[in-house]
């Protein structure tokens, strides 16, 4: 509370040394910008950034780090009744001090004499060092706002580069801001890789990737049915697989020709109509696809199914109308479908953009030859944009890939090596979920299983990706 | 509106017969209009060049003959273009058959990506011009011939028409033009991207394609025009000011604006 108080209090000065500065700075030509190296506002800019940067830095630091400094300063300097009680029982005492100090419920455990006093000094303690940190984070954040002042208005001259300065610091920003994101992914892949290579100390790379049995229950005592638990992912590599090929099956010629009839044939008005409501369907949560494939699409497939299989009964084809007559809600061949329907923006969008970037010159130079739209289209237009639209399907598969919810709702959770589409199969990711979701121990190879299937969907999809950009880049300096 | 007369702006050149005869062309981009009452003869077999300031509308004459202006939404075309007395704007004609026979060559060099041969056999393919393998490569040999380009390329067809230089790439859609046997060839800037040599090679190739084709060239090079053409118009804001023969255009332009164009005083 008493942080935020003073990083407003700080913003206010800040902005108050902002006015101040731009003044000065005005003032030191007689008001005429011209004489300034920089606009007035970076002056102004300058100053303000000296006294709120440093400052803010600290209160930030004293907030998040404070309550660290102070535990850490408590257990340094432990009274002899304390150092007697072992490890766990210590961190219970200094956790109890912290929580009273600070008003807080303490644990249940009981403290006497010799503890009972030294928990009242604890606590105390805790009160002075908490005031300590806070009140010094105050006064240095204050002494650094008032430096900062100090340093940076006296140095506010008509040839001070204050531009200079500003500019210096925001690309500071910029380049803090895209090095978050680039240690953020290096620290997912690292945790990734590391939690991989702890799973690969319990199950061998070999079976993981070759073995044909999935069945990663293991038994929390020593007396339950499957102790042992199989990690074979090749089951899960099929049944990705099948449903990726599903849903391209259906994206791959939808998005396709849709992109060509946008690009080639639509009216302006048509285009204008079309396109958007293309991208209403990209921004469908993937969950609602999950459930219209769960709810809506599952039972009419099956329905269609079950029926057909109904009047093959008794016939030449007894067996197969035995069979769909069977068919259940969940397959494989529902889940790719939804899934292919919501690639079908994602495919048709990027196709658009490949096609309208072939130079309009190639279909007027065939158009003059004679040749009808059709034979442009056919001839021209799209082996030019092969190779885009080669990297188009290959995003779209690296999405389809990694899909987790459709699959999650629609595709089933058993385990089955098939390439049935009529059969439930469970894809990689929907693995993932079912082994992280719950109360999880993380140290069994249950748990870390979904690291490995992580790490190797990962590979993957990564791969296509550099595949597809690769083709993409290719593809564009044809044209530059 | 159709303007019905027979007399030509401006004498033809004497003794050539009339491949085109352009009557009250009026062209609109939506509600712009881009040429007005435009009428002009191109005499057969020889070269007719059009010329003007950019935006006078020469480009969009050109386009007229063989109906690309189709190709831009929004685009109305009036009056009368006759290719041998038939209207190319009637009904009964599709544009598909007029373009196969009034080729065209673009500013910029527009090869398709695909292969040298397969550039050359794209237009006899689509028209089921050739049948046979040995059919296509014997037109392709020859077009490539007279398009001045088959001893650079006869060695590699099977390569990239895109790889090639600027001026080979502009002869390389010439010979893929003239591959259909068409009887016009328009061509719209067709050096204005290339250097003077190649420049020089392609003029050269449209003095010989002169005896087998009517040629209508629109260029922004006075001295090209009175190198290449026998006939010459001059197109002002959306006008054709002048017509007549190249020489006479030249050395005795009839109208002031004619005049000042040639002298480089505006343009």
């Amino acid at each position: 509370m008493l942080t935020w108080v003073a990083l407003l209090a700080l913003a206010l000065f800040s902005g108050a040394t902002f006015f101040a500065a731009r003044r000065k700075a005005l003032a030191s030509v007689g008001g005429r910008p011209v004489g300034l190296h920089s606009l007035p506002g970076y002056y102004g800019g300058y100053v303000a950034i000296w006294v709120a940067i440093p400052a803010a830095l600290v209160l930030l630091a004293a907030a998040g780090f404070g309550g660290r400094l102070e535990a850490g300063l408590l257990r340094a300097t432990p009274a002899p009744s304390v150092q007697a009680l072992d490890a766990q029982q210590r961190d219970v005492f200094f956790d109890d001090a912290v929580s009273l100090s600070e008003g807080r419920q303490a644990s249940e455990s009981v403290y006497e004499g010799a503890l009972k006093s030294a928990l009242d000094s604890a606590v105390a303690r805790a009160r002075h060092l908490k005031s300590q940190i806070t009140y010094g984070a105050l006064a240095s954040a204050l002494a650094l706002a008032c430096a900062g002042a100090g340093f940076a208005f006296p140095r506010i001259r008509p040839d001070f580069r204050a531009r200079n300065r500003v500019e210096g610091w925001i690309a500071g920003l910029f380049i803090l801001c895209s090095v978050t994101a680039v240690l953020t992914t290096v620290g997912i892949v690292g945790s990734l890789i590391w939690e991989s290579w702890r799973f690969f100390q319990s199950v061998s790379p070999i079976d993981f990737l070759f073995g044909m049995d999935w069945d990663p229950q293991i038994a929390m005592r020593a007396d339950q049915y499957a102790s042992s638990g199989a990690f074979g992912a090749v089951p899960l590599f099929i049944g990705t697989f099948l449903i990726m090929i599903i849903a391209m099956l259906v994206a791959a010629p939808v998005g396709l020709f849709s992109a060509i009839y946008l690009s080639e044939y639509a009216s302006p008005l048509a285009r204008a109509v079309v396109k958007p409501l293309l991208e209403i369907l990209a921004g469908v949560p993937t969950v609602v696809y999950g459930f219209f494939a769960a709810l809506t699409v599952g039972p009419l497939f099956r329905e269609f199914f079950n029926g057909i299989g109904a009047l093959l009964i008794g016939g030449g084809l007894d067996g197969l109308g035995q069979y769909l007559s069977q068919v259940q809600n969940q397959m494989a061949l529902v889940a790719g479908a939804v899934m292919g329907v919501m690639l079908i923006p994602f495919v048709s969008s990027l196709s658009d953009d490949i096609i309208n970037a072939v130079p309009q010159s190639l279909r007027d130079g065939s158009l003059a030859m004679g040749a009808t739209r059709s034979e442009t289209v056919k001839k021209v237009v799209l082996p030019a944009a092969l190779p885009g639209i080669m990297a188009a399907l290959l995003l779209a598969v690296s999405r389809a890939v990694g899909e987790t919810m459709i699959v999650t709702m629609a595709a089933g959770l058993q385990a089955k090596a098939t390439i049935n589409p009529l059969d439930t199969v469970t894809t990689v990711t929907v693995q993932i979920v079912t082994l992280l979701t719950g109360d999880q121990e993380f140290d069994s190879p249950k748990t870390l299983a979904a690291f490995g299937l992580g790490l190797t969907l990962f590979a993957v999809t990564l791969t296509l990706n550099i595949i597809a950009l690769r083709i993409v880049q290719k593809y564009r300096e044809q044209y530059d | 509106m159709i303007h019905q007369s027979d007399e030509g702006p401006g004498p033809a050149t004497p003794g050539d017969a009339i491949k085109i005869r352009a009557r009250g062309i009026n062209v609109f981009y939506g509600a712009k209009q881009a040429l007005f009452d435009v009428s002009l003869d191109v005499p057969e077999k020889s070269v007719t060049a059009l010329i003007g300031p950019s935006g006078c509308g020469k480009s969009t004459f050109l386009r007229c003959i063989n109906r690309m202006n189709d190709t831009i939404a929004g685009t109305r075309v009036e009056g009368r273009v006759e290719l041998d007395g038939e209207d190319v704007n009637d009904r009964s004609i599709d544009p598909v058959v007029l373009r196969a026979r009034v080729g065209m060559v673009f500013q910029k060099p527009n090869p398709f990506p695909k292969t040298i041969y397969e550039n050359v056999a794209y237009g006899p393919r689509i028209h089921g011009i050739a049948t046979t393998k040995p059919e296509l490569d014997a037109i392709v040999e020859k077009s490539l011939k007279r398009a001045g380009l088959w001893s650079e390329v006869a060695d590699r067809l099977q390569q990239p028409g895109t790889g090639l230089s600027g001026g080979q790439q502009q002869r390389l859609v010439i010979a893929r033009a003239i591959a259909v046997s068409p009887e016009v060839i328009l061509m719209d800037e067709p050096c204005s991207a290339l250097d003077p040599i190649a420049t020089a090679r392609i003029e050269e190739l449209i003095d010989e394609l002169r005896n087998q084709y009517c040629i209508v060239i629109v260029t922004h090079s006075m001295a090209q025009a009175a190198r290449v053409s026998q006939k010459t118009a001059f197109f002002h804001m959306g006008k054709l000011v002048e017509a007549g023969a190249t020489g006479d255009i030249f050395t005795n332009p009839r109208d002031g604006r004619t005049q000042d164009y040639i002298t480089g005083r505006f343009g």
